[in-house]
């Protein structure tokens, strides 16, 4: 078996290539927001937090923090409550024209960012909504819920079918039961999406681009700042966004993950 | 007789095109302990989910204490139900998911808890009060369940297959902590179950289901002894059953002759006429067996193929020329009289009156 | 699954049923639909005027340049497609098959990462990494090769492209392979099957499906990609999205930007419907 175990270390090596390609970009950009050198090269240049200090003293990268963080954090709400609805009702409910239902929610991540946004855009100005700051939240929640609905739904699934029946049949009324059931039983999943939609619409530049008019939000600013030239504050930014959207994907496999173990054991 | 607790008149549920009750009438009086037993898919738990609201039946009315339930929610209803799957509330402890019913009732918290850990410690399991229950063993979880649905006080307790998820030994014993509830607490039990020793240890009054239809209605001396038709006693089991022709009929009695030989039957309430098909039931305790042929009376040579030894019972499985299975139960200090072992021939015999003739199915 | 009670609408139904048609419906359809509208609307003087007219379509399509772009994106887009599924299938093979299921967990875990950080700033990270004193450059200069030009070339948009859809590609490979009743492999084997015809004569047939569904959202998010052509491609080539990009902001042309859109969208859904049929086709002569 020695040309399996030659096979094993090579396949090895090739995924470990794989990974190096995919964590690359982010751990040179981590690496470059403190280094000196304008063009970052081999060998590195000095260890400095010149960059850092850039876009501490700008205020514009400070309003686009803030509005980066109204959008995801109001994203997140909106999403995770739209997509708990949906999910909750694909549990429950059979009913006509479900497929159709679903695909509402479902088909907005299938289409390009790109002609969502002209879309929205489009739409937007069409009804006198655009170019403000929930007109970004409004088309992240469309693009978003899906997510949360998708781990929602996926919690569900591991509920007892019967435990909303034994609810009912406690004395507790639909309404009761959800609040006192179902929304404790979704849980960790409800927090799982809102971290997960807070990420994504934390990420997301094309339709916040299009749509937000002068309300930019931190992936905006990159992108204008990556327009003009090479600028090394856009890997400080990066690294800020980068540290807080890998922040909000591992808050919310944690909580995927624990209640994953839980189920498991029992 | 008191007026009935619940009535069950010509309920029927159909779930599109599928039935699953044909038409149930039925009652259910107040204190007894009444199994409903079935094979799956008999229709017997959908009985049950009719009965705590949890499905609407599609004809017929269901009243407790003379008021129609058809269309009254599932919550207001005092009807709590012990599920197969338990269904307790993972992400509460113990006392938590006793105290749940009160909660929804609006009990004040200081009741609630004080009413939950009274039931708790009724169920023996007071030390695992705020635990939580994926900690809990399948013994704890049933009591948990049990005193979950107790701790409301109601009038008739629902139970759909709730032993079933357990261990063999744990059955018995939870069948008697059952038993001895329902006596203390009298109130109504009703109780689903496939499994005939689980029904007719308990109950007293079983109800037999098959195809959306009840098959028979007794105690469990009625059904084991004087099965109606031939799915009872099929169902039931550890009976003798023997199909032919009907030769002569008398005042009480009649000719029955079987691949396995001519019978005296007691004819009953049953109206045998003569050159018609009969079946007739003989329960396998009733059996005598004997090493020399019997004089007179019902019998039949058979070979031994088989023994089963159930503690101090043991069941023989015979066959006759004809390759008929007979079955004959009895105690085990009795058989060691015999000296049997594989292939002896012995002979059964059976009092005309252990005969049961069965209505035509 | 059993019928429950109340099963006419009622209002707790309604209040789990409806929040998502109404906000689809006014936020997602609507724009859709707009878009489709708009691509009929007329533009004088820098304003949008609603019409009824097909100039738009005619003048778009009739372009040369419209279809030089069309063509190329699809063309660098297929590219993708096979570059990706290509470069994933060993790794996804090993996660699949020679690795734990923790390992396996783990690297699934790690790869769902990047599909939710900044995609744009990982493209601009590339385009340091790779530039003409990059690093690349840089340790390949110690070695006495380059200095390569990567940047401005279809290399470069590959390598944009490869970052965003390597990591769902592995994922989607791996669980697909992983979900492979590992019997009929070994079963494969001691037929006498050689690893090389195992993959094509068993794994590939049999995780068809999955492979399919991943190669279709590569082909989607390439197609739809407008940072990796633009920065790393340096717009040597104009791809569809940097055309409404173009058109959009630069133009005002919305009406004309919307054409472009409707025909990306319409290529998109023929080729995911066509890529659907062939993995729940059965084969021939399957029971």
């Amino acid at each position: 078996m020695n040309t399996n175990r030659t096979l094993n270390v090579i396949l090895g090596i090739y995924v470990a290539l794989i990974f190096a390609f995919v964590f690359a970009p982010i751990i040179f950009s981590m690496i470059f927001s403190f280094n000196s050198q304008r063009f970052p090269t081999i060998p590195l240049g000095n260890f400095t937090t010149e960059w850092y200090a850039k876009i501490l003293a700008d205020p514009d990268v400070w309003e686009a923090a803030l509005n980066s963080l109204i959008v995801s954090v109001s994203t997140a709400v909106i999403a995770t409550f739209l997509g708990f609805c949906t999910a909750y009702s694909d549990f429950r409910y059979n009913f006509r024209f479900k497929g159709p239902y679903l695909a509402l929610i479902l088909l907005p991540p299938t289409i390009p960012l790109i002609i969502m946004a002209l879309a929205m855009l489009a739409w937007f100005s069409k009804i006198g909504m655009s170019g403000q700051i929930y007109s970004i939240v409004i088309a992240h929640s469309v693009l978003t819920a899906p997510f949360a609905m998708a781990v929602i739904r996926l919690r569900l699934n591991q509920m007892d079918p019967d435990l909303e029946s034994a609810a009912w049949n406690l004395g507790g009324s639909e309404w009761a039961t959800m609040r006192h059931v179902i929304i404790p039983f979704c849980k960790p999943a409800i927090l799982s999406g809102l971290f997960l939609t807070a990420a994504v619409s934390f990420d997301e530049f094309a339709v916040s681009w299009f749509v937000s008019g002068l309300n930019k939000t931190l992936p905006v600013i990159i992108l204008e700042i990556v327009q003009g030239n090479i600028d090394p504050q856009v890997n400080a930014i990066g690294t800020f966004v980068f540290l807080i959207s890998m922040t909000l994907v591992v808050l919310a496999q944690v909580f995927f993950a624990s209640r994953q173990m839980k189920s498991m054991k029992s | 007789m008191s007026a009935p607790l619940v009535v069950f008149d010509k309920v029927q549920k159909h779930f599109g095109k599928f039935v699953a009750v044909k038409e149930l009438d039925f009652e259910i009086r107040e204190g007894e302990f009444l199994a409903i037993m079935g094979p799956s898919g008999c229709g017997k738990t959908t009985t049950l989910r009719m009965l705590a609201g949890l499905e609407a039946p599609t004809h017929g009315e269901i009243r407790l204490n003379g008021q129609v339930m058809n269309d009254v929610a599932p919550h207001e209803r005092d009807t709590p139900l012990v599920w197969q799957s338990l269904a307790l509330f993972p992400f509460l402890t113990a006392r938590e998911n006793v105290e749940f019913g009160l909660k929804m009732r609006g009990v004040d918290k200081a009741e609630r808890k004080e009413r939950a850990l009274r039931w708790l410690e009724k169920m023996g399991i007071l030390e695992f009060a705020d635990r939580d229950i994926s900690t809990l063993s399948g013994g704890q979880k049933q009591r948990v369940a049990l005193a979950r649905s107790l701790v409301m006080e109601p009038q008739i307790l629902l139970l759909d297959e709730p032993l079933s998820a357990l261990d063999a030994h744990l059955v018995i014993r939870m069948q008697a902590v059952l038993t001895d509830l329902q006596r203390e607490l009298g109130i109504t039990f009703v109780y689903v179950t496939h499994s005939q020793s689980e029904a007719f240890a308990m109950a007293d009054r079983v109800i037999i289901m098959g195809k959306g239809e009840i098959a028979q209605i007794g105690t469990p001396k009625d059904i084991y002894r004087e099965p109606a038709n031939q799915f009872v006693a099929e169902f039931v089991g550890r009976n003798n059953i023997l199909s032919g022709t009907v030769e002569s009929v008398s005042k009480d009695t009649a000719r029955i002759t079987t691949p396995s030989g001519e019978f005296t039957v007691p004819t009953n309430e049953v109206r045998l006429i003569k050159g018609n098909k009969a079946s007739f039931v003989i329960s396998a305790d009733l059996v005598h067996i004997a090493k020399d042929e019997p004089k007179g009376g019902n019998k039949a040579q058979c070979k031994l193929i088989s023994e089963e030894f159930v503690g101090s019972m043991v069941t023989l499985f015979l066959e006759d020329a004809q390759g008929h299975e007979f079955k004959v139960q009895m105690q085990e200090r009795e058989l060691s009289k015999f000296d049997l072992k594989g292939g002896d021939k012995i002979w059964l015999s059976w009092d005309t009156q252990s005969a049961h003739v069965l209505n035509e199915s | 699954m059993s019928s429950k009670p109340n099963k006419s609408i009622n209002l707790y139904a309604l209040t789990w049923r409806l929040p998502i048609i109404f906000w689809q419906f006014i936020f997602f359809v609507g724009p859709v639909l707009f878009m489709v509208a708009m691509s009929f609307f007329l533009v004088k003087n820098y304003r949008m005027t609603e019409a009824f007219e097909f100039v738009n379509w005619s003048k778009m399509l009739s372009r040369g340049y419209f279809w030089d772009s069309y063509w190329y994106t699809v063309t660098i887009a297929a590219i993708s497609t096979i570059c990706a599924m290509c470069i994933a299938f060993p790794a996804a093979f090993a996660l699949a098959f020679r690795a734990s299921e923790s390992t396996r967990r783990w690297a699934i875990f790690l790869l769902i990462i990047p599909f939710f950080t900044s995609y744009l700033v990982r493209t601009f990270s590339w385009f340091v990494i790779l530039s003409e004193n990059g690093v690349v450059n840089g340790i390949l200069g110690y070695i006495g090769l380059g200095p390569y030009t990567m940047l401005n070339t279809n290399f470069g948009t590959l390598v944009g492209y490869m970052t965003l859809t390597l990591p769902l590609v592995v994922i989607l490979q791996t669980v697909t392979m992983a979900n492979i009743d590992k019997t009929l492999i070994e079963a494969a084997r001691n037929l006498g099957c050689k690893p090389l015809a195992t993959i094509w004569q068993v794994i590939i047939p049999l995780s068809k499906t999955g492979l399919i569904i991943a190669a279709i959202f590569c082909f989607i998010l390439s197609f739809g990609d407008f940072v990796a052509p633009f920065y790393l491609g340096g717009s040597q080539e104009t791809t569809l999205p940097i055309l409404i990009l173009d058109t959009t902001k630069s133009g005002q042309q919305w009406p004309r930007a919307a054409v472009v859109a409707i025909m990306m969208m319409g290529t998109l859904f023929a080729i995911a419907f066509t890529g659907i049929a062939l993995a729940y086709r059965k084969r021939k002569g399957q029971k």
